[in-house]
């Protein structure tokens, strides 16, 4: 399974960037909550620690998996993740009005961020064995239906922000495969006749999101607040930033889930336009770097898996970049890598070992 | 996974994909820097100043708690606003000057004002609470130094008050600020220091009910924390209010009888549960946790060897005395080892082999039946009886009565008090002897009970044997009227005892009070069943005359005997004979509940729809 050939294909400067990433979301976190009044909030960082040597550990081992084995697997860890799914709205553990977690061990996983993973596999996996679905609806209607199922069981939980990455996910895999856009057409006019359902559908506060996201007067207290201090923050951080531990906006509890959702502002106010131009650039680096990796790709379903996961990560950091900068209505989604989060962060440690994976293999098939 | 020749190639459909791909994030990527230079580079210094000379703080504004009320909507606790004096560490540019100020305008010594603001160290952004209820003068004087006292500020609060003064102290419990210790849990992470939370009793358990939810301000703030404007505000929504099954006529009733008493009182309902009052002494003024305890006067309450925080009424254990011989008289009736014709003798003493155990009356009781046996409390009668009916049996029917388990109230931990466990003669044990059921069968020994579960064994021998859960909380209601919750009787399980066995009990216990040990519980007119007891605490001779290890004094009664509405249990602490001290407390709460004003006539106000008690 190991073979020393592999070691000449490993990227370094990759995993560099990622611990890199890692290591400095680790910093960010223990700076937003130096004012934080509850000592389990200050310990926060140490936790990311231990979640990023497991993210290490799952990297590690992302890598030695043959993809053979992936590909063979690749529905049943699909269908696992749809378990766990289920199984966190029968008896997750409650955090801030959502059942998100499941406790194991004095951890917490999310499984809607695991889903996202299996989804990339499913999708990964099933195109690579339907040559012909794309090219006809009847073909798509599994990978969108099994799709729209895990939407609709993580906005059960409820998690807008996830189920909407998941419905991003699939439409760019199906777009990286050669969907036709008049394919699409019946279903945007569709999805726009169903809005006002989805609107009916949609909870209380996630339409009062959306409202405030147009109006941020309306809730001062809550989401409008958000975006006006969050703005507050990242613009104060000016062209160099106010410099480590003195992002005063951001640490005091004027912008709550600074360690998590909005953590970008506290990088931002601390390290300034330089600081984001350098963070931003590596993501782009490591987003690119995996759109390589599965254009050099011979093998289908690596091409996909890699594509998969680059969109999933690419998607991520622009939605909470957006987000925290006041161009889109506040949804729950972490950073990859900055954020406080367990999963969040074991799940991207696991998806750039494949990357890692698919591009040290490239040449043994 | 194959690479088929005939579709063309991944890479030949891929590639062309995912450079798009690359170039949309790219051009998004770069329409995000340029947003970063819009916020940073270009409004930067306006971003900056807003962020350092003129603030956005929002401040949180408190709810007001829930209000708790008896069963009749007599209100127990309640709200009523103080001026609070807070100080936001960061504006307080001369703490050693203004500390000096405020220690002389509320007259503390100035150390402890400067400990006080000390404390904010690492959350200077976050208002301190300086001293809470400030009277008028000191206000005026406050707002008159304003200038002198940068980043003091006064804000109304709701703080509780107790216009009953402070009865059921226990049973409601007391509201303080969530301390040191909680800020460290999980659960409490997202509460700030100085937020109130209900600590004990029904504050406590009901807190998420009671509390309400926090509103808020945005206000913008300049350089010395002084409020430049008012952005907006958040209203807060009030808590819901709890109607208690509780009576505040007996409760008063049974508070002033047990003056000067330690120990317990409960009235009960026991067609359903409902707990009419409850008393625990010694007891604490609820208002003193208003203010800010000191690490000292907290130690000095937590130390108290009086335990005043304890309920007493379900959180302590006693021997039951002789009330047990209820239970035995029970096992007796029902497997056939005793009947109400079974006699025995009482010269006032008995001898078990070569022991001899004594009865309370020198001289003996002479021969008794079973009535008059428990209306005499004879010791040496149940000696007897106990070693007839066995101490299985005994535990078996006490176990079912519910003793040995604690009663489910849900106010917190329970006593559960304990049973005899007879094991037999085993390698470095004694095992169980004649001598341990002769002891048990007059509620010695091995046998402890809470007061709360003789009440519940009183109860069901009242109703007819029914254990129902006692509970203290009727009604949740929102400030709008509209019922979140009401709780309905419980019946836990019936008993298969013979009604003849409970009637004939029943009977003996009325003979208790009208001939008996408990005549000092009679009432005229209503007839009251009960049953004395006496705890030992020590044994006989040793120390008797040190009044900390004074007997324990019980009484368990119910009335009217034909149709029970009421149970009662006292237990007086160290306070000696059950008959002498404890029943007349039971008369007291009988005439309260039963007397020409009591709250059993009361005409119900129209618009409250509340059900007689006994209904």
């Amino acid at each position: 399974m190991f073979d020393r050939r592999l070691l000449t294909h490993f990227d370094w400067s990759f995993v560099a960037a990622i611990l890199g990433m890692a290591a400095l979301g680790i910093l960010t976190i223990y700076s937003a909550n130096t004012m934080a009044t509850s000592a389990f909030r200050k310990s926060l960082y140490l936790r990311q620690t231990l979640w990023a040597g497991m993210g290490m550990v799952g990297l590690i081992a992302a890598c030695l998996v043959s993809y053979r084995t992936l590909w063979r697997f690749a529905y049943v860890i699909f269908g696992v993740s749809v378990a766990l799914l289920v199984l966190v709205l029968v008896m997750g553990k409650t955090g801030m009005g959502a059942q998100r977690w499941i406790r194991i061990a004095g951890f917490a996983f999310q499984p809607s961020e695991f889903a996202k993973l299996g989804l990339v596999l499913f999708l990964a996996r099933y195109f690579d064995d339907q040559r012909n679905a794309i090219r006809d609806v009847r073909g798509l209607l599994l990978p969108v239906g099994l799709s729209a199922l895990c939407m609709l069981l993580v906005l059960k939980q409820p998690d807008l922000g996830t189920a909407l990455l998941l419905g991003f996910i699939t439409l760019s895999m199906l777009l990286m495969l050669g969907l036709q856009w008049r394919r699409l057409m019946p279903v945007i006019i569709g999805g726009g006749a169903l809005a006002p359902l989805l609107w009916v559908a949609l909870k209380d506060y996630q339409r009062r999101r959306i409202l405030v996201f147009l109006n941020p007067d309306l809730d001062p207290l809550g989401a409008g607040y958000h975006i006006a201090q969050s703005k507050i923050a990242v613009g104060s951080g000016g062209a160099f930033g106010k410099g480590w531990l003195a992002a005063s906006q951001s640490q005091l509890n004027f912008l709550p889930l600074n360690h998590t959702d909005f953590i970008f502002a506290v990088l931002a106010e601390q390290w300034g336009f330089l600081g984001c131009l350098v963070v931003l650039l590596t993501y782009f680096y490591l987003i690119t770097k995996g759109f390589q990796i599965a254009r050099d790709c011979t093998d289908l379903f690596a091409a996909l898996l890699a594509s998969g996961i680059s969109t999933m990560l690419a998607i991520q950091v622009l939605i909470n970049t957006t987000m925290v900068l006041g161009l889109m209505p506040v949804v729950g989604i972490p950073l990859p890598l900055l954020s406080y989060g367990g999963s969040s962060l074991l799940v991207t440690m696991l998806g750039m070992g494949l990357l890692l994976n698919i591009h040290m293999r490239r040449f043994m098939y | 996974m194959s690479v088929d020749p005939v579709l063309p190639t991944p890479s030949q459909t891929l590639t062309p994909r995912i450079q798009t791909a690359v170039l949309c994030v790219g051009i998004a990527f770069l329409a995000l820097l340029l947003r970063l230079w819009y916020l940073q580079i270009l409004e930067g210094d306006r971003f900056f100043a807003l962020s350092t000379s003129n603030r956005l703080r929002v401040r949180p504004v408190e709810a007001p708690r829930g209000f708790i009320l008896d069963r009749h909507g007599e209100i127990l606790v309640e709200n009523r606003p103080t001026f609070d004096l807070f100080a936001t560490p960061e504006d307080v540019v001369n703490p050693d000057e203004v500390a000096a100020t405020l220690a002389g305008i509320l007259r503390a010594p100035v150390a402890e004002i400067q400990a006080r603001l000390a404390e904010g160290g690492d959350r200077p952004y976050q208002p301190l609470l300086i001293r809470k209820d400030l009277d008028e003068q000191m206000m005026v004087a406050v707002e008159e130094r304003r200038l002198d006292l940068p980043g003091i500020s006064l804000r109304i609060r709701p703080t509780r008050a107790y216009p009953s003064g402070g009865i059921a102290a226990n049973l409601l419990g007391y509201v303080s600020e969530v301390n040191q210790a909680q800020l460290q849990r999980e659960e409490f992470q997202d509460f700030r220091p100085g937020e109130n939370l209900g600590q004990a009793g029904v504050e406590r358990r009901f807190d998420a009910f009671i509390r309400g939810i926090d509103g808020g301000e945005q206000v913008e703030v300049d350089a010395r924390g002084r409020a430049l404007r008012l952005v907006s505000r958040l209203e807060p929504r009030s808590g819901s209010n709890i109607y208690l099954t509780i009576d505040k006529r007996i409760q008063e009733a049974a508070e002033a009888a047990f003056a000067g008493k330690k120990g317990t009182v409960v009235a009960m309902n026991p067609t359903t549960g409902e707990i009419l009052a409850m008393v625990s002494r010694p007891s604490y003024d609820p208002n003193m946790f208003a203010q800010r305890l000191t690490a000292e006067e907290w130690q000095r309450i937590a130390d108290d060897a009086t335990h005043p925080l304890q309920n007493r009424a379900f959180q302590a254990q006693y021997p039951p005395g002789s009330v047990f011989k209820l239970m035995v008289a029970i096992a007796g009736l029902e497997s056939g080892a005793l009947t109400p014709e079974t006699k025995f003798g009482c010269p006032g003493y008995f001898y078990l082999g070569n022991v001899r155990f004594d009865d309370w009356k020198k001289g003996g009781h002479g021969t008794l039946d079973l009535r008059s046996a428990i209306v005499n409390s004879c010791n040496v009668y149940f000696y007897q009886a106990g070693l007839k009916v066995g101490i299985e049996e005994m535990t078996r029917v006490a176990r079912a009565f519910g003793l040995g388990d604690p009663p489910g109230l849900g106010l917190g931990d329970e006593a559960a008090g304990s049973l005899p466990n007879p094991q037999p003669r085993r390698r470095g044990q004694p095992g169980w002897s004649a001598g341990n059921t002769v002891v048990a069968s007059i509620g010695q020994g091995p046998v402890v009970t809470s007061p709360m579960q003789l009440l519940s064994m009183v109860s069901a021998i009242a109703n007819g044997g029914t254990i129902y859960r006692p509970f203290v909380v009727k009604r949740i209601a929102a400030l709008s009227g509209e019922v979140l919750d009401e709780y309905e009787p419980e019946p836990l399980r019936h008993l298969s005892i013979k009604p003849e066995t409970l009637a004939f009990i029943r009977q003996a216990m009325l003979g208790v009070v009208n001939e008996g040990t408990g005549f000092r519980a009679k009432v005229p007119g209503i007839p009251i069943g009960g049953k004395t007891g006496t705890a030992q605490v020590v044994r006989k001779g040793e120390g008797k005359g040190n009044a900390e290890l004074k007997d324990h004094g019980w009484f368990v009664s119910f009335a009217p005997v034909d149709n029970p509405q009421i149970a009662v249990v006292v237990l007086v602490e160290n306070g000696g004979f059950g008959g002498l001290v404890a029943a007349p407390v039971a008369k007291a709460v009988h005439e309260a509940a039963f007397g020409a004003r009591s709250p059993f006539a009361r005409q119900e106000p129209a618009d409250i729809k509340e059900p007689e008690i006994g209904d």
